[in-house]
Order: C-alpha cells, then sequence, then structure tokens
C-alpha cells in the first residue's frame, strides 16, 4: 500500500468515526445534512452523458472535463508544460516525484477548521480529480476551465500547487444533466508557493433536485495572492467551506461569493480565514439575491493569530430578499488575539433603494425592469472582481436569467 | 400643457402645498423661486410622481390627461423630465444603457421601433457635447463618483437626450461653479423650444441671468404668492422673499 493509499484508508476510518454533521453542530445548524444521508453511495458511474454544448463554450482555455466523476480524456486539452496527475496515477505504484507533497492533500486530521464527515469521505472515496502542478515561475498561459457534469452521485478531489511565483486561472464548473437526485462533493486544496498567484472561480449550476457539497482549503505562502469567486445558482442544496490560512507574511485572499436563488434553493457558505502571519491582506465580499421560498446562509469567520500583526482584513455581506419568504442567516465572525490590527465587517439585509427605483422610473423604466436592474447592479458589483470578461458575461447572463423578469431587461446589459 | 389647480399636498400629515395654481404652456420658461420650505421641490417632486406625497385636493391636467393618476414611468413616456436637485448614484448601472433603456421604452409607447445601437451612439454623442460632458462619463455607473457639478451636468445630458415636452429643473443650478453654470445654462438654452416647457426651481437670481425666464413665480407658504416678469427676480434678489409678502 502506497503513502497515498494508506491516507484515504485513514481518511474513511475517520468518516466512519464522525459520521454525517448534525444539525446539533453549529456550523451546521442551518444546514440539514441528514438529507445527504442516501447520497453517499457511488455506483457505477455513467461516462456516457452527452456534454456537447455544455459550459462556456467560448472561452479559450485548457479543458478538463469529469462526467460522474471520471475524467473525460478525449474532451480535455491539457496544457504540454503542466504536469497533471490524475487520481488513479496517484494510486499506482509508479514512483512520483511529488507523491508525497500530493499526499498532502489526502490527509485528513480531523483538527481542521471547518472539519466534517464528508471532507472525510470525500478525501476516501473520490474517484477523480486533477492533481495540477504548476513549477516555479511558470506562468499558465490560458485558463483551466474543469467541466464537471454529472447526473449520479460523484466525489471529486483537485489539488492545485503553484510553486514560486507561478500564476494561474482555474475556473471549475459544475452542471448536470437531467433530473437527477443525487450529490456531488467536491474538495479542491490549494496551496501556493512564495509569490504565486491563482484566480479561482467555483461556479454551482446542478439541476433542481441537486445536492452540493465542497470545501475548498487554500494555504498560502510568503507574499502569495488568492483570488476565490463562489458563484451559486444551481442545486436544491449546496454548502461550500472555503478555508484560507494566510500562513506567511505578505500573503493576501480576496473571497467573493454570489448566490442567486430561486424556488427552494438553500445555499450555505461557511467561510473561515486564518490570519497566522504579520502583513497579510484578507478582502472578503458576499452578496446574494434570494426571491421565492429560498434560503441563504452566510458565515464568515475570520481569526487573527497572536503575532499576526499589521493583519489588514474587512469584509461585508450584503443581501436582498425579492420574496417575504425567502430568508438569509448571515455571521461576521471575527476573533483577534493581538492589538495591532485593522479588521472591519458589516452584512446588511434590504429591499431596493427606493431614491434608486424612482430616478430609474423617471427615466421611463418600467417599475419591474427598474427593480430587476437594479438587483443585477447589485449582483454585478462582485463579479466585477473577476478578470476574465467571457466568463463573467457568462456568468452575467446566467444570473440574470435567474431574476423573475430576466429577458425584458436584456438591451440593458450592453452589446 | 400644465394645469395645476388648487393643488394641497401633504407630507407625514403636514400641509406643505395649499392650494396652489400654475398654468404653464408649451415654448415658456417659468422660473420658480421661493424661501427653505416653501414646497419647491414637493412641487416638483409631486408632478414627476415620486411616492410619499399625499394629495388631498386640487388637480394636475398634462395635456388633457390627469397627471396625477399616471406611474413615474407611465409620465416619462408622456414627456415628463425632472432634472434632480440631488441625482442619486447607482453603482453597477451604466450611465448609457439607462438611457438607452429610458429612450427606448418611450420609443415602444409611441409606437416607434427602437433606436438601433449605432443611432443612438450617434445621438448621445451629439447631446454630450451640448454640456461639454467627457464622452468617458457615459460608460461610468449613473452618477457614481461624480462631483456634484458633473451630477448637475449629467441631469441635463439626459434631458437633451430624452427630450422631454415638460421639464423640471430642480435647483439644477446650486452646487455650481460660474463655469459649470454658464455651461448648464448654455446646455438648457439649446433645448429651448416652441413644443418644449421649462419649469425651472431655483433659490437664486443669477440662473437667470443665463437662462431668461418668460415668468417668474414666488412660491411661498405653500401657495404661488406672486408672478411677473424677469424684473421680479431681480427685485427679490434686492429685497428678499419678505418684500413680497409686505407688498400683497
Amino acid at each position: 500500500m502506497n503513502l497515498i493509499q494508506q491516507t484515504r484508508q485513514d481518511a474513511l476510518a475517520l468518516f466512519e468515526k464522525v459520521g454525517l454533521p448534525s444539525k446539533r453542530d453549529e456550523d451546521w445548524k442551518y444546514t440539514d445534512a441528514s438529507r445527504l444521508a442516501d447520497l453517499l453511495e457511488l455506483g457505477e458511474a455513467d461516462t456516457s452523458l452527452n456534454i456537447e454544448g455544455l459550459g462556456i463554450t467560448d472561452l479559450d482555455a485548457y479543458r478538463m472535463v469529469f462526467i460522474n466523476g471520471m475524467l473525460n480524456e478525449p474532451q480535455s486539452n491539457l496544457p504540454a508544460d503542466v504536469r497533471m496527475v490524475s487520481l488513479a496515477d496517484l494510486q499506482s505504484d509508479v514512483a512520483d516525484e511529488d507523491r508525497e507533497d500530493l499526499a498532502q492533500l489526502f490527509k485528513i486530521s480531523g483538527d481542521e477548521p471547518l472539519f466534517n464527515g464528508l471532507m472525510a469521505l470525500n478525501a476516501a472515496v473520490a474517484t477523480g480529480g486533477a492533481a495540477v502542478c504548476l513549477a516555479d515561475n511558470s506562468v499558465l498561459d490560458k485558463p483551466l476551465y474543469i467541466l464537471q457534469v454529472s447526473n449520479q452521485n460523484n466525489v471529486l478531489r483537485h489539488g492545485l500547487m503553484l510553486g514560486v511565483n507561478a500564476q494561474a486561472q482555474v475556473i471549475e464548473h459544475f452542471i448536470s444533466t437531467g433530473e437527477a437526485h443525487a450529490l456531488s462533493n467536491c474538495v479542491t486544496a490549494v496551496i501556493l508557493k512564495a509569490g504565486a498567484s491563482l484566480e479561482h472561480t467555483r461556479l454551482q449550476q446542478e439541476g433542481k433536485k441537486q445536492s452540493h457539497v465542497a470545501r475548498v482549503e487554500v494555504k498560502q505562502l510568503r507574499d502569495s495572492s488568492y483570488t476565490f469567486h463562489g458563484v451559486e445558482l444551481g442545486g436544491i442544496l449546496s454548502r461550500t467551506d472555503l478555508v484560507v490560512s494566510l500562513s506567511e507574511q505578505g500573503a493576501s485572499c480576496n473571497l467573493n461569493g454570489l448566490f442567486v436563488l430561486d424556488g427552494r434553493q438553500h445555499v450555505d457558505h461557511h467561510t473561515r480565514v486564518d490570519h497566522k502571519a504579520p502583513h497579510c491582506i484578507s478582502r472578503e465580499n458576499y452578496r446574494t439575491v434570494l426571491d421565492a421560498r429560498s434560503h441563504g446562509v452566510f458565515n464568515g469567520k475570520v481569526v487573527v493569530h497572536k503575532g499576526a500583526v499589521k493583519t489588514d482584513s474587512s469584509q461585508s455581506n450584503g443581501n436582498i430578499l425579492l420574496s417575504k419568504h425567502a430568508q438569509i442567516d448571515t455571521k461576521p465572525e471575527l476573533e483577534i488575539y493581538n492589538d495591532d490590527v485593522k479588521c472591519a465587517h458589516g452584512a446588511t439585509v434590504g429591499q431596493l433603494d427606493d431614491k434608486q427605483l424612482f430616478y430609474l422610473r423617471s427615466r421611463g423604466i418600467s417599475e419591474a425592469a427598474a427593480q430587476e436592474l437594479l438587483t443585477f447592479a447589485f449582483a454585478d458589483e462582485v463579479l466585477a472582481a473577476m478578470s476574465n470578461q467571457v466568463v463573467r458575461s457568462y456568468v452575467e447572463k446566467e444570473a440574470f436569467a435567474k431574476l423573475p423578469h430576466g429577458a425584458d431587461l436584456d438591451g440593458l446589459l450592453g452589446e | 400643457m400644465l394645469v395645476i389647480k388648487d393643488l394641497h399636498v401633504s407630507v407625514d400629515g403636514k400641509e406643505i402645498l395649499k392650494g396652489l395654481s400654475l398654468t404653464i404652456n408649451a415654448g415658456e420658461v417659468h422660473a420658480i423661486m421661493g424661501p427653505n420650505g416653501a414646497g419647491k421641490s414637493t412641487l416638483s417632486n409631486v408632478i414627476a410622481g415620486r411616492d410619499g406625497y399625499e394629495i388631498t385636493s386640487g388637480s394636475v391636467i398634462y395635456k388633457g390627461d390627469d397627471l396625477l393618476v399616471m406611474s413615474p414611468e407611465e409620465r416619462a413616456w408622456a414627456g415628463v423630465f425632472l432634472a434632480f436637485q440631488y441625482p442619486v448614484e447607482i453603482p453597477g448601472v451604466n450611465n448609457t444603457y439607462l438611457l438607452k433603456a429610458g429612450v427606448n421604452a418611450k420609443r415602444k409607447h409611441q409606437g416607434l421601433e427602437a433606436l438601433d445601437a449605432f443611432d443612438f451612439m450617434r445621438v448621445v454623442k451629439e447631446k454630450a457635447k451640448l454640456v461639454e460632458l467627457d464622452p468617458s462619463f457615459l460608460s461610468r455607473s449613473v452618477n457614481e463618483g461624480f462631483s456634484g457639478g458633473e451630477k448637475k451636468r449629467n441631469e441635463i445630458f439626459q434631458m437633451a437626450v430624452l427630450e422631454p415636452d415638460l421639464a423640471l429643473l430642480d435647483e439644477t443650478d446650486s452646487g455650481l461653479d460660474i463655469d459649470a453654470l454658464r455651461i448648464v445654462a448654455g446646455g438648457v438654452n439649446k433645448l429651448r423650444s416652441p413644443d418644449r416647457a421649462i419649469v425651472m426651481i431655483t433659490h437664486y437670481q443669477r440662473l437667470l441671468d443665463y437662462i431668461e425666464p418668460d415668468f417668474v413665480h414666488v412660491l411661498a407658504n405653500g401657495v404661488i404668492l406672486k408672478t411677473g416678469d424677469k424684473s421680479l427676480a431681480l427685485k427679490l434678489e434686492e429685497h428678499g422673499y419678505d418684500w413680497v409678502k409686505e407688498n400683497l
């Protein structure tokens, strides 16, 4: 048994011990993980799904396509100078110089921030994933687009390791086909070495009955920079734990989130940023637009450890409720263990601004369109942080289509 | 074009307009002056259709129709325009898109085809010159980060693009330095036309040096106390509003 196989067996033992999160657990107070109990078994993966035309088709990118958790090599196109290792390779006994590093990506101790059984299960049973190792000083010339299509339970685990001063843009896009009632369990572990920079988008657009649990775990070394865009449009129950460790001096992270929900969708993001070293910066901006009986949960915790002087942290969370039955639970949390820090946080819950509405109407925009436009503008402010304009316009279009009168406003979005 | 008769309006149970009457015809430029709290902004907001004003009696007839039953957007489609005293910032909504949507909503209402992007941009660029608006403002969010003067200039630019029949300028001169005032006034003058009525609400006579009104009204205590020509504004400047009250 190699190191990785051993690590995975340990993870399975851990899952069997702790099981699914319970509502008694403070971090799972609003999200009922027992709804996932029937969705943990992995059957034989159906890899025959037709994925033609799915995803962001006009994006110029390297692609990895996973169908029900399995890498589809013919649809994938990888850069020559980047090493990508599939999980199957990792489990073989073929020697690999990075095996020890990669084994780290599977190691679960149970003491991690926001630890829960689902992440242990993920490490134990993941059937696929990308292990991307970018060498020191290399810059990925195009984004890496990881398209993950499913109609069955599937478990994926990616590792992104960027060497010293390496740069990359990675987009994970989750889509499901048909009306499957299944669970995607996806973990992405990121390690950014000194000076490395990653822009990482997760676009969850699965089907109406699909559930999704995810964990993004980021370890940042000196002067590295991490930008996250978490976009939640699909699924019935979706939970993401985003855990960032600013481990060395000068590291910075920008965490952006957008939920546009309707029906009975339930989306929960718990974020945790640990400032462990001096002079680190964290920025967080989450916005939600909630219609019908949808439910959003945002919990953002920032911990400033002893010795993390000159920490600069700010967090903001804005929410618009379009229906009186929609619900948001938002909780910023700040724990500070030294004096020399600058920390700010705030959350707002509200309806649209009357003055802005009147202004637009006085210019001839109908009331419904004005509401829509302001709602869209509110959401779009988060997307403005995306550097990739193709991804941004795709998300804008899809988010827009979810608003009640989306179609009427098409002309307002420009060319 | 606009006939206001015995208009009574309350805000939060307090009567602000107390039987105001005013008639405005196409081609005319009116100035409404008056002290703070006289009801000047209430009047412009009621005409534009803002919520929060209780109309207890009286009527406002615009082109023969009851204006008070129309929504703000219906009024805009019918040719009413308000240049706001405090234009609101709308982050994320592009200035040009807003105007395009406004113009095309109005055209749709009039049974006209929507302007295509090319024609629209041609109109917009031409009108931007009218108020010497830097073209970079066109691609910015509505009023976001604009200085006070830029906001006012943007209002007149919007007026130029939307081509209203009845334009209300609510203290468009306040917060403008003398150069900006000259430019904005120049823009308004170019928009004077026999088919259009313009109503300027202002505290100060100096705006009227640049835009010469046909009529000057003094609004105080919720009614029009006195109406005259341009010379009335000069007398007001000299003697103050108390002079009007004393000389009734």
